[in-house]
């Protein structure tokens, strides 16, 4: 049995059907945290999120042109210093596990992505253009901010593709993530919902973090808390704390940077809250 | 010496085995209702209690502390509920199994219930709530008749029919009351346990569908506690927007 196998095996394995297929594919290299709060278009204020991010740490991932996939990989200093920028990359894929093994990464320019080509759809804002898409983005906004479970420490964001919608952000409750796909699903106007929520770990460390975090902010910043929401949003992910939604002015996000690096327990936070007014300075 | 040695390890062996084999006490504690009184003692208090204007023959509360208040936490401990007899029923005739499956389905029930706003977990901590819930006034019923005994069957059912529910969210540091309430309903002469399986059993679905309803009811409380007040909506409609651009019209 064995001395029949062996010899289809050795035939198999030149074949690559045994080994994995490489892919060789267009990417944009972006931070893990700005890939789950900005699938879409690749704007001046998406790149600027990417290095920036990147740069303090957060994982540096790529994004397929073509489909929005966001791919953890597994060599990521081929990668780090090309944050922001477009890349062909080939490698092992695994699109189920959203992961790549590297062999290769070269910048690329948008120019040299053939017009027509399905990877220019995430280059192109225009993707991102139709008639209706603006009272439909805003239907879309309505519904996700009415949710009731939402919490300070949830944070439910989404891209528009004409009818196509994607889910992003991350939530301390199961039925957050089940709620957002079916509120959206049922809108008039969209087809498809790709949910990229990310349903956040409750140990106890991360809890702790949590709840200091908040006693922090609401002790410096109360104006932002209110009967039972917020206008900032910390989401905690194995000990990374993120600050997300808007603030009145630079100061303000620099008091609530500061009271979460004294956390106790937190080893990085990521500071992207907006500042009322100056989103266009991306801020 | 080495003989003696011997018959040591046969005795721990044996010892090991029996209490190996040995039922297992029944995680779910049992206690008696005080004669005369209105509530069991279950709860840590029953001072903030008040009617409830939507739901009959409940007293309920919900504490409105901008600091502890049912928002303010993300996840909750299921503790095992606890039984309580009726004042005058004999003990010693409860089915120990036939408690312990009671209990279990009441626990799984508001498990089920609550565990997708607020997720189970083990350990308390900030943010965690400690749901406690009691079976009050269970009392023995009569003798199963034996051509309807299979393995599953109770000797003796246990009587439901006039069982309240207390359950209270405290916090899980402090054991400060968050929210509480009593339940009493009157499930009629009817409402029996007869088997451990008594959920997959017809003639003992009032029973069932009671422990459903109470944990239908829990889960309704913590929806529209979590309903936006009208300023909350403006405050959101004015806030919350994602980060990705918006569409540009054509």
């Amino acid at each position: 049995m064995t001395t029949r196998l062996l010899p289809a095996l050795a035939l198999l394995l030149p074949a690559g059907l045994l080994a994995g297929e490489i892919s060789v594919f267009r990417a944009y290299v972006d931070s893990d945290l700005c890939a789950r709060l900005m699938l879409g278009p690749i704007t001046p204020s998406r790149i600027q999120c990417s290095q920036s991010t990147v740069k303090e740490g957060s994982e540096p991932v790529v994004v397929h042109l073509r489909n929005n996939l966001v791919l953890t990989v597994n060599k990521q200093k081929m990668i780090r210093d090309l944050a922001g920028q477009l890349v062909e990359v080939s490698g092992e894929m695994k699109a189920k596990n959203g992961t790549v093994k590297l062999q290769s990464a070269n910048v690329i320019t948008a120019e040299s992505v053939p017009q027509g080509d399905p990877a220019r759809k995430l280059l192109d804002v225009r993707t991102y253009r139709t008639d209706k898409s603006a009272q439909l983005h805003e239907k879309i906004r309505h519904e996700l901010a009415m949710m009731p479970y939402i919490s300070e420490f949830d944070f439910i964001s989404f891209t528009q593709s004409g009818v196509d919608v994607i889910l992003t952000g991350w939530t301390i409750r199961s039925t957050n993530r089940s709620t957002a796909y079916n509120v959206v699903k049922d809108i008039p106007g969209v087809e498809t919902v790709i949910n990229n929520i990310d349903v956040l770990p409750l140990g106890s460390l991360d809890m702790q973090i949590r709840a200091a975090a908040r006693a922090a902010l609401q002790r410096q910043l109360s104006r932002y808390f209110w009967g039972n929401g917020s206008d900032i949003k910390i989401v905690v992910k194995n000990g990374q704390i993120i600050l997300l939604g808007t603030v009145s002015t630079k100061a303000d996000s620099d008091i609530a940077f500061i009271q979460c690096n004294s956390v106790s327990g937190a080893f990085k936070v990521f500071n992207l809250l907006r500042v009322q007014g100056s989103e266009k300075k991306g801020a | 010496m080495c003989h003696r040695t011997t018959r040591f390890s046969y005795l721990a062996a044996a010892l090991v085995t029996v209490l190996a084999c040995s039922r297992p006490a029944s995680q779910f504690g049992l206690k008696r209702m005080s004669a005369g009184q209105e509530f069991s003692g279950f709860l840590s208090t029953y001072a903030n209690l008040k009617p409830s204007q939507e739901v009959e023959s409940t007293v309920s509360y919900v504490s409105q502390d901008p600091i502890k208040n049912v928002h303010k936490y993300v996840a909750v401990i299921v503790e095992p509920p606890v039984v309580y007899l009726a004042t005058d029923a004999d003990e010693k005739a409860l089915p120990d199994r036939g408690r312990t499956a009671l209990a279990e389905y009441f626990q799984h029930a508001i498990t089920e219930a609550v565990e997708d706003a607020f997720p189970i977990v083990q350990a308390s901590g900030p943010l965690v709530l400690r749901l406690r819930s009691a079976i009050i006034g269970v009392d023995v019923g009569p003798a199963m008749p034996a051509d309807q005994k299979d393995g599953k069957s109770l000797d003796r059912a246990i009587n439901i029919g006039k069982v309240g529910v207390e359950i209270e969210f405290v916090d899980s540091e402090t054991g400060q009351q968050i929210a509480a309430a009593v339940d009493r309903q009157n499930l009629g002469e009817n409402a029996m346990v007869g088997s451990v399986s008594f959920s997959r059993e017809e003639q003992f679905r009032a029973a069932t569908q009671a422990f459903d309803g109470w944990a239908k009811r829990l889960r309704d409380f913590l929806d529209s506690a979590h309903q936006l007040s009208k300023d909350d909506v403006a405050r959101t409609e004015a806030t919350n927007f994602p980060y990705a651009s918006p569409p540009t019209p054509k």
